[in-house]
């Protein structure tokens, strides 16, 4: 898989292609308009994460140029305004995704997954870990052949998980990822305690492993180490 | 007091003030003047009815003469000179009453030896009546006067303010926000177009930092996010090392809880400049009690887990024309609100009117002023955590579209009722 990161914000950059590595993806950098357009002139990429504010142009017009090129590209825009009208012109013109920074790594992650599986158009569109199977398109897990019965917050957490295995995954990331910037994080620690203790109960009692561990302070990793 | 009002009343004042002083002194000189005439007239009747005296001795009936009462008295004896003039009060036998009387008396000997008294008594009715003529007319000149003069100064005054109150008017409109500029009033009056001048200034200065404190706000705002974003991406990548311990996670757990929140406070601010500098242009009519339902929805694990029951009265749908997004964060806040301050096992009654839409939650003792409640960062004791902001948001939005956002608190049960125009 290859991901093409444009952000001017050098360090920034760093911890993102960092972060995308180790995930197995072949994470390129560039920092400015220039360098991106040669880059998607030569190159294909699975994925293109891109800043709209660059110090020589705007992101938009590189995912202009993108479609222009019937490019097949995912697009995730990444931006410090929390603009709606740059939400909206950015997803208009053909972008998949938007985050506004700061951000979490794991949400960059997931997303960036989810994109290059929805665009995985031969292939079978499944998630599997040992004796877990996702069907993303039916909403749909199963722990040993057995159909687990999630809710819809239960589901997304689990997808959420899958997506950053062996990562340890911060109670803010989960919670932000779960239900936006709306929620206040501090009455929603306790809720996502709840909430992996009945997923983790729900997997058991299909006769799965108990994959999530505690961080204490901190949140939970999704591993079989 | 308007100012019209205020000098035309110390006009009057100051009118009638100097009129009844300077109509006493008149007064006082023309009975003077009246008086001395009487006199005179007195001392010449006087020295006629001497000579006439010295002439023969006798008495002729002066009264047929001068018309008024004489009444003179021819004595044997010799009498010394003397003699005074005053004013008496005496009969009138034609009015039939007491009246006011010039009084002369003089005693004197005539050439042959005699001694005489003359006594002439002269009306002070007709002078009286005179001068009080003289007065009543005087009065009414000046009443007259006044009158004029007040009209006058009133219709004046009025023109020569208009200027004075358009420009009061338009600065009254003045809105900093507003892209339009203070307008000017035409006048020709010097003072006037000095304040105009100095008004002109003045607001393109207020203006100019207004926008200059707005656009560094924003700035500051937006520049801020991205050390922010860096600092979290770093301690994210910091917690995937397998050698930290449970002291250096707990430390790392630390900061990034504060940034989250500083990411968090951030964006509250931002958002509510935003509102301020009415960023959201584009309304549409809102369904309310689908935006209710959504956001229960959103939050509906969260409700099951703290046992809170949600009871729906939709009697009317509430339509207002807002701005879609705004519109959101508003129910949001308000329903997150609830959950959050509710306590568990609670109560959340949520009731629509075509104009209204009322939340009620159970929830503890309010301790802070219910006034302070959308006051930015205020929090609640028992959430120490939280940003603080959330009802601050919900008021700039209500202050935005006009909508009323009352809190009443009884026995446990907090109601926020939210009336639109």
């Amino acid at each position: 898989m290859k991901v093409l990161l444009i952000e001017d914000e050098k360090e920034l950059s760093n911890s993102i292609s960092d972060y995308l590595q180790n995930e197995n993806y072949l994470c390129e950098t560039v920092f400015d308009f220039v360098q991106a357009i040669e880059k998607i002139n030569l190159y294909h990429y699975d994925c293109i994460i891109v800043d709209i504010s660059l110090p020589d142009g705007s992101g938009l017009n590189l995912i202009r140029i993108l479609k222009e090129n019937k490019s097949e590209t995912g697009i995730i825009i990444i931006s410090a305004r929390n603009s709606l009208d740059d939400k909206i012109t950015g997803l208009e013109i053909g972008a998949d995704d938007y985050l506004t920074k700061p951000f979490h790594l794991p949400e960059l992650n997931a997303r960036i997954k989810s994109i290059i599986r929805r665009r995985n158009f031969g292939g079978v569109n499944e998630i599997s870990f040992n004796d877990i199977q996702v069907l993303p398109d039916q909403m749909e897990v199963s722990v040993k052949g057995q159909p687990l019965a999630l809710t819809k917050k239960e589901y997304d957490l689990f997808v959420f998980f899958l997506a950053n295995r062996d990562r340890v995954l911060t109670r803010e990331a989960i919670a932000e990822h779960l239900w936006g910037d709306e929620m206040d994080m501090a009455d929603s620690f306790d809720f996502i305690y709840t909430h992996i203790k009945n997923l983790r109960k729900k997997i058991i009692e299909k006769g799965g492993e108990d994959y999530i561990k505690t961080i204490y302070g901190m949140g939970y990793k999704f591993t079989d180490q | 007091m308007k100012l019209l009002t205020r000098t035309s009343r110390s006009y009057i004042y100051v009118s009638v003030v100097v009129f009844i002083i300077s109509g006493l002194i008149f007064f006082n000189i023309l009975h003077d003047i009246f008086k001395r005439q009487l006199d005179e007239t007195l001392i010449e009747e006087q020295l006629l009815i001497e000579q006439t005296i010295n002439y023969s001795d006798s008495v002729p009936d002066f009264r047929l003469v001068f018309g008024h009462m004489i009444d003179v008295t021819i004595l044997n004896a010799p009498q010394s000179k003397a003699g005074y003039i005053r004013d008496t009060l005496m009969y009138d036998d034609n009015l039939g009453t007491f009246a006011s009387f010039r009084h002369l008396f003089a005693e004197n000997t005539s050439i042959r030896n005699k001694g005489y008294t003359i006594n002439i008594y002269k009306p002070l009715r007709d002078s009286e009546k005179l001068i009080a003529e003289i007065v009543i007319s005087l009065a009414l000149v000046f009443i007259c006067l006044l009158l004029i003069l007040v009209v006058v100064n009133y219709f004046i005054t009025r023109r020569v303010w208009i200027p004075f109150y358009r420009i009061l008017q338009n600065l009254s409109q003045y809105d900093v926000n507003l892209a339009s500029p203070l307008e000017v009033t035409k006048t020709d009056i010097y003072e006037f177009v000095l304040l105009n001048q100095a008004f002109e200034k003045m607001s393109k200065k207020i203006r100019l930092d207004f926008m200059n404190l707005k656009e560094f706000n924003e700035n500051a705002a937006h520049e801020l996010q991205t050390p922010l974003a860096i600092i979290k991406s770093k301690l994210e990548l910091l917690i995937q090392k397998e050698n930290l311990d449970e002291n250096q996670l707990q430390l790392v757990s630390a900061v990034f809880e504060a940034t989250t929140r500083m990411s968090k406070l951030i964006q509250g601010l931002l958002l509510i400049s935003k509102i301020e500098n009415n960023q959201f242009i584009q309304t549409e009519e809102v369904d309310l009690g689908f935006m209710l339902d959504k956001t229960i929805g959103h939050f509906e694990e969260m409700i099951r887990h703290r046992g809170i029951t949600v009871s729906k009265d939709y009697q009317q749908a509430a339509l207002p024309r807002m701005n879609p997004v705004l519109a959101e964060i508003f129910i949001t806040n308000l329903i997150s609100n609830a959950i959050r301050h509710n306590i568990n096992q609670g109560r959340i009654d949520l009731l629509v009117q075509y104009n209204s839409i009322t939340i009620t939650n159970t929830g503890q003792v309010l301790k802070t002023d219910p006034h302070n409640l959308f006051e930015r960062f205020r929090k609640s004791e028992n959430l120490p955590d939280s940003v603080g902001l959330g009802l601050s948001i919900v008021q700039k939005i209500a202050i935005l579209y006009k909508i009323r956002v009352e809190y009443l608190h009884h026995e446990g049960l907090h109601t926020l009722m939210v009336t639109f125009q």
